[in-house]
């Protein structure tokens, strides 16, 4: 297998002095192509940091996340949002979807941004709606959907641009566990099928235990790993 | 497309600041359009009248004549000339004039006046002298039964030398060859007020100042009425042509009004700049309320834009979309109030607001009159616009600078 993702003595803090906080710290991971992560821990140990470090979305106090042997830490604002847009895809807790957009446009916004021609924009959405159960559903807006509908489109919006790696920050956390399992056996069936390579946060032990490998994080730490095949 | 429609909604989701932006920038372009067009239709009447009044939109006279006139530079003239120079594209009337001074006589007292000398009909044709008497008849070309030839006289002279219509009136001055120019004329009526600008004038027909001032077949200028007097430069430029080709034998050439009159037409340019640092302001002030709510709207969203960002969202198109939102927002408030302005400027423009008469160059304005034209409702749209615009930049270069995991803490 290949590595998608590798970061190298990956840290981030906060603060100076006596108020410094070691939100992560020196952390080393390889993350493989069609790999079903969880990286795993308490509030406040580090999950979230790790996931924006590795999603671009800020910068790291020392290491290196690297992206098919390329370092991203010296990436200019354009090229760290050209290197999400392209490679990255973002599931969120809270969704944050578009208010304004509808689950298709949502989907459809990405690849706007990513150049594709409107035809095989729309093509992708209708196909992708229809994989997370949402086919009939295109034309409503993110508040005319409920929860475990909005975090289907957030997870179509994350797969339609075909990014290499889906990073998923707690995914589950505002659903209720039926909704939160369904949503994950999606997650786990579009990872077998297709081989996208998920990178998911949680501390639900329900939630962990789909995972095939997971990293314990503790106090900014890998405490150990695990994997399941 | 999607841009468009995301920019579109973004605007529609506040809907109450998004009317409250909307009638600020509508209230700002209705007032600013309104102004425009009040002031260029006073403008528009006052030229117009003033130049169709005095210098007409252009004139052919000899070389040098415009800058310094003086009575021995003029230009031969007969009735084929006159008859080629109407036939001339754009050109709508004309008239000829003599220019010059002399010293008027009455029973008892004397008072230096200026003489112009003018063609009765072509005159009247041309100019609003006809409409300008208050007292006794409009000028004949031919001598009365006693041989003299009848002169208008100002408010001024009239009252200078104490004589009235029918009364007689000596001139005395010099003629072109150097003889000593006098005659006697019978004054047929008194034109303008002590304040117009024919107050200290005497006009007499053109033959009888020819006579005068010894210039047989011979004017000092030309008054060229074109089609519109802001095209006056053009035409100027055209009839200089033709008139060089025209009088081969002297140095003639055709001057705009603008050129005749320069200190008038800086004046009034001067006094357009004016009017238009007024509309500046009122526009400034409009947007300083779009900055508030253009700035309120981007701090509502930074989280939204956050996760705009972090799902690939470049800051350039960030910054584009910030943009597009506040070109839309002033595009559909001029839209809106355009609806609004449309029929009262249009009644501005054929109605009008009466006001108090004002006299300007002996003609009387009585109203308040607009102007439609692109420019009037263009003008003030593009200032809207643009001033939106800048107002936004601030807002969306913040907006585009964010970083998207400290942005979506706002979530």
């Amino acid at each position: 297998m290949s590595t998608v993702i590798e970061t190298v003595g990956l840290s981030r803090h906060y603060g100076s002095g006596d108020t410094l906080v070691k939100a992560l710290d020196a952390v080393d991971l390889r993350i493989e192509a069609g790999e079903f992560t969880a990286i795993v821990g308490p509030s406040g140990s580090g999950k979230s940091t790790l996931l924006q470090l590795i999603g671009g979305l800020d910068h790291p106090s020392e290491g290196e996340v690297h992206l098919a042997g390329q370092p991203i830490s010296s990436y200019s604002g354009r090229q760290l949002s050209d290197f999400r847009r392209d490679h990255i895809g973002f599931i969120f807790q809270a969704y944050n979807l578009i208010p304004v957009l509808s689950a298709a446009e949502n989907c459809e916004y990405i690849m706007l941004l990513q150049g594709i021609k409107a035809d095989e924009r729309q093509r992708r959405v209708a196909t992708m709606l229809q994989q997370v159960g949402l086919a009939g559903r295109e034309d409503r807006r993110p508040s005319q959907l409920s929860g475990g509908q909005q975090q289907r489109v957030a997870v179509a919006r994350a797969m339609v641009s075909q990014p290499d790696i889906i990073l998923a920050d707690e995914p589950t956390a505002n659903l209720d566990s039926q909704t939160g399992m369904d949503l994950l056996d999606m997650m786990v069936e579009l990872n077998q099928r297709d081989g996208m390579t998920f990178v998911f946060s949680t501390h639900d032990p329900k939630i962990m235990e789909r995972a095939r490998r997971l990293v314990y994080l503790r106090d900014g730490v890998v405490e150990r790993e695990e994997r399941r095949d | 497309m999607l841009m468009f429609k995301l920019a579109l909604r973004n605007i529609l989701r506040s809907r109450r600041r998004t009317l409250l932006t909307l009638l600020s920038l509508g209230g700002g372009y209705l007032l600013t359009a309104l102004q425009l067009s009040v002031t260029e239709g006073s403008y528009d009447q006052m030229l117009s009248t003033y130049t169709r009044d005095t210098t007409g939109h252009v004139q052919i006279t000899a070389e040098g004549y415009v800058e310094t006139p003086r009575l021995y530079d003029s230009l031969s003239l007969n009735d084929a000339d006159l008859s080629e120079l109407e036939a001339q594209p754009n050109v709508v009337a004309v008239t000829p004039r003599i220019e010059s001074s002399a010293l008027a006589y009455g029973e008892t007292k004397s008072f230096p006046v200026d003489v112009v000398g003018i063609d009765p009909q072509r005159e009247a044709g041309l100019s609003f002298l006809a409409d300008k008497l208050r007292a006794g008849t409009y000028l004949t070309d031919q001598p009365d039964t006693d041989g003299y030839f009848a002169a208008m006289i100002g408010a001024q002279v009239a009252r200078q030398l104490s004589v009235g219509v029918g009364d007689e009136l000596v001139l005395v001055s010099q003629g072109a060859d150097g003889s000593l120019a006098n005659d006697l004329y019978r004054v047929s009526a008194i034109v303008g007020t002590i304040d117009s600008a024919e107050s200290r004038r005497v006009v007499l027909p053109l033959r009888a100042a020819q006579q005068f001032y010894a210039m047989p077949g011979k004017v000092h200028r030309l008054i060229v009425l074109g089609r519109d007097y802001r095209r006056a430069p053009q035409l100027a430029e055209q009839l200089d042509g033709w008139a060089g080709q025209h009088w081969d034998d002297t140095d003639v050439g055709a001057t705009s009004w603008q050129v005749v009159a320069a200190d008038f037409y800086r004046t009034m340019e001067a006094d357009k700049s004016g009017g238009q640092v007024t509309m500046v302001i009122l526009i400034f002030l409009v947007c300083v309320g779009v900055l508030n709510t253009i700035l309120m709207s981007v701090m509502e969203r930074t989280g939204e834009f956050g996760v705009l960002k972090a799902i690939g969202t470049s800051p350039g198109r960030l910054f584009r979309l910030i943009m597009l939102e506040a070109g839309l927002l002033a595009i559909l408030a001029c839209l809106l109030a355009l609806i609004l302005v449309l029929p009262i400027n249009a009644w501005f423009t054929w109605v009008g607001l009466e006001i108090e008469p004002i006299e300007f160059s002996g003609v009387l304005f009585t109203r308040y009159a607009g102007q439609m034209s692109f420019y009037v409702f263009a003008q003030p749209a593009l200032l809207i616009v643009v001033a939106t615009l800048i107002a936004a930049l601030w807002p969306a270069w913040r907006a585009a600078r964010l970083v998207p995991v400290e942005a979506m803490r706002r979530l």
